[in-house]
């Protein structure tokens, strides 16, 4: 295949080329990668096409409010000492302009929302309807109202008594006090037990933002050290400090596992090609390149890359380092061959294997871009591009720059003998290993599917900051973990009304003892309509002012004092109706949006109630939702169950696809090797090391889930790299003619050992991360490809010489 | 020790430690002779459950005239109290453990105890009271009780001085393990007299000693 003259100068100039087109790429995913908006929050493993009730969740999530809650704890030091704290930092933070809202239970700060909620009570309480101003209902109200005095819960009234002596804002307020408020003590919030002074906290900055969301816990940080309040300590959590924390922490052993991946592999390197940096650099090439393409294509089919998907493109250096051992070690020149020979000679005999093992790789990922959640539709785009990236440079760079691999000899012959001696010795444990992989089968058949990994198990936050968060979120009644019933409709109005009609529902639950009690939108800000028939209720000014006599003729409030009630309620009838738009930049505004969720062209317009159990037991669910049942566009949502069954989706889904991509794999290597035989050959080591670390891990009683499940896709992908060299051996034995003289390619074997190792190695580290996503996938991979390996000697023996 | 620390917040430290060296002096004195907290929660703790009828008074400054109600008072040990009020307007306050229940007409609210110190201040005082848990009367008030068994008054004075603001103080009179009479005093001046006949009570069936 030698070309002539003329051509060879064209191949010469075609190289160059390459080299440019290759320089461009590196150069423009360096630019994309750039530019990439990096993500942590949970949404990008939300469903695409959720079911009605994960809508709610869904909806929920996007709202934003969930993700900007910070939640603060003070502990230690005397009760007053945690109290003043409280008032102080509140204050201080208040003032810091980088929170929304701060809420510590100093109802002073209310002053405004109070005056507002006061003026409108005529369209806001859910007493007032034409009956409530015959002269009977104004003294049914009038009594009400007037028994609260000269008790310590008529205090309160006692000042606007005489501007509403129906006590319509008593009625307002008995419908937005939760029933679930945390314990007030010296006028603050604490816990049930006292011991801890509780804050929370909705951060301005989004969500999404993580500086934005630092700056602002480091606010918090930085104010309650000026406090300098003796023996008081503080405790953060809550969804904003955990996505922060999480990205610390990430980012921190991203990098610890990155430098020490790589001391490892350049050692194992150094020790293999005898001290050559350049063999050095050209093999962190394509582990560089794969990273590079795997971000710039992710970020330009998603928008954006998430911090898990990059968590996880460290673990891709385990798989592109590989391509870069097979080909210095297999492509160096042999003597006396001419230069450029080990390039020529590596891309007509490995490179199809490399190519079949590439495809295969890629068949097996691309099986996660048709999932339903872009999350992980994320991590398979990021797997397929880099590992592709990873063996064009090879193939294609490497061939021009490193003609001839690399020199050097280390070790690697002493590997290359211990693998020749293990394929020769490991075909006689083949039925004892045979044996064991069914046994293995049949241990996963009968033990109970490990299969139930919860979402928290995806947490890189620790257990005790869970725990700490969980309380303090009890302390407060602000759990993550309740029930909501979620009403839709077209347009505000129509969400409302419908929140109105829950609500009269819910209101007959909370009478019989069923629920303790609920929170609506409605409450805040009833539906046009509604405030329109309470406004159309009240009476001309001379009607109210007769049945106002009749009604207190004999009663302890003489008429002749409530001259202020009258002029209220005359100056009611002309107030214009409330919408959201007229609530803007007041505080009822920034209550209203965790509640009501604004709709779009393809979104309902959605409220969400929060139902709250009597006092700690849970809330009957089946109760809640016959007593909806008719409603329409209302779904009762227990969000707990809700996330759970999202992750039993997501981990379904993504099952169905690893076989479907186990499926298309086996199709791939039967259309390429035409043989039966071989592809059987070939994915018999593969299937059973998985089946052996499968039985393993479920014997050890892990929780497998989702990051295990793409730790087997990719133990699978580099496994059936090994096989697939094993079988090239034994398919290149075979076409030879049967006798002695058959050579047995030590280097081949060495590239593999080597391959394995370094490979091994790097999976072994993230083994051992603290972060779940990492020490998952670490756990499956590091054992299933040296299984692989091993496994692959045994079932594909090489022909005795 | 609580009530030590109680003074020791309010008091300067001078006259803290006067009182403790008199505290000290009166205490094996007290422990035989004097009725106080003590002792009077021991003897209401004989009483497991019982009903009652109250009439209430109420003279509310900017009212015309004094408001009158009266109903029911159920309580069981060791934390259910229910104040049931039938005239002039069915009304119902049930206490049960942090729980609090407010039915009124066809309205039923429910609110954590603790949360709405207002309420809890009065829930606590009687039912404290009524049940003789020591430690709740302690734990919200300065208790002073004065008299003998056969005719005592308690005085409870709130701590928390948010709700000082609201109540001054409540006054409950008793004979034995019953309560016949209990005064609010509130911080504006405004007060309420409640009267109350015992209808039946179950006693435990050992008496503590």
């Amino acid at each position: 295949l030698t070309p002539p003259e003329g051509l060879q100068r064209a191949a010469v100039l075609l190289r160059r080329g390459v080299l440019v087109v290759w320089l461009a790429c590196v150069a423009a995913a360096i630019g994309i990668a750039w530019r990439t908006h990096y993500v942590a929050d949970l949404s990008a493993f939300l469903p695409s096409t959720p079911s009605a009730e994960q809508a709610v969740l869904l909806d929920q999530l996007r709202s934003g409010v969930a993700a900007r809650l910070a939640l603060i704890g003070l502990e230690g030091g005397t009760p007053a000492a945690r109290q003043q704290a409280s008032r102080q930092l509140a204050q201080a933070l208040r003032e810091s302009g980088t929170f929304d809202a701060v809420h510590n239970g100093d109802n002073t700060q209310f002053e405004a929302t109070g005056k507002f909620l006061f003026e409108h009570r005529y369209l806001l309480s859910p007493a007032v309807d034409v009956q409530r101003f015959s002269v009977e209902g104004l003294k049914a109200g009038i009594d009400d109202t007037t028994s609260l005095l000269g008790t310590p819960a008529g205090a309160l009234i006692k000042p606007v008594i005489l501007r509403d002596p129906t006590g319509e804002t008593v009625r307002m307020a008995e419908g937005m006090l939760p029933a679930q408020s945390p314990r007030m003590d010296g006028g603050v919030w604490v816990s049930r037990d006292g011991q801890r002074a509780v804050l929370l906290a909705t951060t301005r900055a989004d969500g999404a933002d993580l500086d934005g969301q630092q700056r602002a816990l480091q606010q918090v940080r930085e104010r309650f050290a000026a406090l300098k309040a003796e023996g008081v300590r503080l405790i953060l959590t809550g969804p904003a400090s955990f996505s922060v924390d999480s990205r610390d922490k990430i980012k921190r052993e991203v990098e610890v596992l990155a430098i020490a991946g790589g001391v490892a592999i350049v050692g194992i390197l150094l020790f293999s090609f005898g001290g050559s940096l350049r063999t050095l650099l050209f093999a962190v090439l394509p582990v560089a390149c794969g990273v590079l393409a795997g971000v710039a294509a992710v970020s330009l089919a998603f928008g954006n890359v998430h911090g898990m998907t990059l968590g996880f493109g460290t673990t891709l250096i385990g798989e592109a380092v590989d391509y870069a051992i097979y080909y210095l070690i297999q492509a160096r020149s042999r003597a006396g061959a001419p230069p450029g020979d080990g390039a020529r000679r590596w891309t007509a005999e490995s490179w199809p294997t490399v190519r079949l093992g590439l495809w295969t790789s890629i068949c097996g990922f691309a099986a996660l871009l048709f999932s339903g959640f872009p999350g992980l539709a994320q991590l398979g785009l990021f797997s397929v591009a880099g590992l592709a990236a990873a063996a064009l440079t090879t193939r294609y760079v490497f061939t021009v720059i490193a003609p001839d691999g690399a020199p050097g000899v280390g070790m690697r012959r002493r590997l290359g003998e211990a693998v020749g001696w293990c394929s020769e010795v490991l075909p006689r444990a083949r039925w004892p290993l045979a044996a064991l992989t069914l046994a293995a089968a049949a241990a996963l058949a009968w033990w109970p599917s490990a299969w139930h990994a919860n979402l928290a198990s995806l947490n890189p936050v620790g257990a005790e900051q869970i725990r700490l968060d969980e309380e303090l979120r009890q302390d407060i009644g602000a759990s993550d973990n309740g029930t909501i019933v979620a009403v839709a409709a077209a347009d505000e109005a129509g969400v409302l009304a419908q929140a109105e009609a829950a609500g009269e529902r819910l209101d007959k639950l909370v009478a019989s003892g069923a629920i303790g009690g609920y929170e609506s939108p409605a409450r805040l800000l009833p539906s046009p309509a509604t405030q329109q028939r309470r406004r159309d209720a009240l009476p001309e000014p001379a009607v109210l002012a007769a049945n106002l006599q009749a009604a207190t003729a004999d009663g302890p409030l003489p008429a002749r004092r409530l001259q202020a009630f009258l002029d209220d309620v005359q100056a009611a009838r002309q107030q214009p109706v409330l919408t959201l738009a007229s609530l803007k930049d007041t505080p009822l505004a920034a209550a209203l949006s965790a509640q009501v969720l604004p709709g779009d062209g393809t979104r309902p317009w959605r409220a969400l109630l929060r139902v709250q159990p009597v006092d700690t037991q849970p809330v009957d669910l089946a109760a809640l939702r016959s007593a909806l049942a008719d409603l329409p566009g209302t779904h009762v949502v227990n969000i707990a169950d809700e996330v759970s069954s999202l992750y039993a989706r997501y981990l379904r889904e993504a099952l169905v696809q690893a076989l479907l991509g186990a499926l298309a794999v086996c199709l791939l290597l039967a259309l390429h090797l035409r043989s039966w035989r071989r592809l059987l050959r070939i994915a018999q080591p593969v299937a059973a090391s998985v089946v052996l670390v499968l039985a393993v891990m479920t014997g050890l009683g892990v929780a497998l889930g989702i990051l295990h499940l793409v730790g087997l896709l990719l133990a699978v992908a580099i496994g059936s790299n090994y096989a697939l060299f094993f079988d090239q051996i034994r398919a290149q034995q075979d076409s030879q003619a049967p006798g002695p003289g058959v050579a047995i390619d030590t280097d081949t074997l060495a590239s593999l050992a080597l391959a394995n190792i370094t490979a091994g190695v790097s999976f072994l580290l993230l083994a051992f991360s603290s972060i779940p996503v990492l020490s998952a996938v670490g756990q499956v991979v590091a054992p299933g490809i040296v299984l692989s390996l091993l496994l692959s000697a045994a079932f594909i023996p090489r022909r005795q010489a | 020790m609580r009530l030590l620390q109680l003074l020791r917040q309010t008091l300067r430290p001078e006259i803290v430690a006067a009182a403790c060296a008199g505290l000290l002096l009166a205490l094996p004195l007290s422990a035989h002779a004097a009725f106080d907290l003590p002792e009077l929660a021991r003897l209401m703790a004989q009483v497991k459950s019982g009903e009652a009828l109250f009439t209430e008074k109420r003279s509310v400054a900017m009212l015309e005239r004094t408001l009158e109600s009266s109903g029911r008072l159920t309580f069981a040990a060791p934390d259910t109290f229910v104040r049931e009020t039938l005239k002039p307007r069915p009304e119902k306050v049930s206490v049960v453990g942090n729980q609090l229940t407010l039915t009124s007409g066809n309205r039923t609210r429910t609110l954590r105890l603790d949360a709405v110190p207002e309420a809890a201040v009065m829930a606590e005082a009687i039912r404290g009271t009524l049940t003789g848990n020591r430690q709740a009367i302690e734990r919200n008030f300065i208790a002073t009780v004065s008299g003998q068994p056969q005719r005592w008054t308690m005085e409870l004075v709130p701590i928390e001085p948010q709700v000082r603001d609201l109540v001054r103080s409540v006054q409950i009179a008793g004979q034995q393990s019953w309560v016949r009479e209990v005064t609010v005093l509130m911080a504006d001046g405004d007060r309420s007299v409640m009267s109350i006949e015992q209808v039946s009570s179950v006693r435990a069936a050992s008496a503590p000693n």
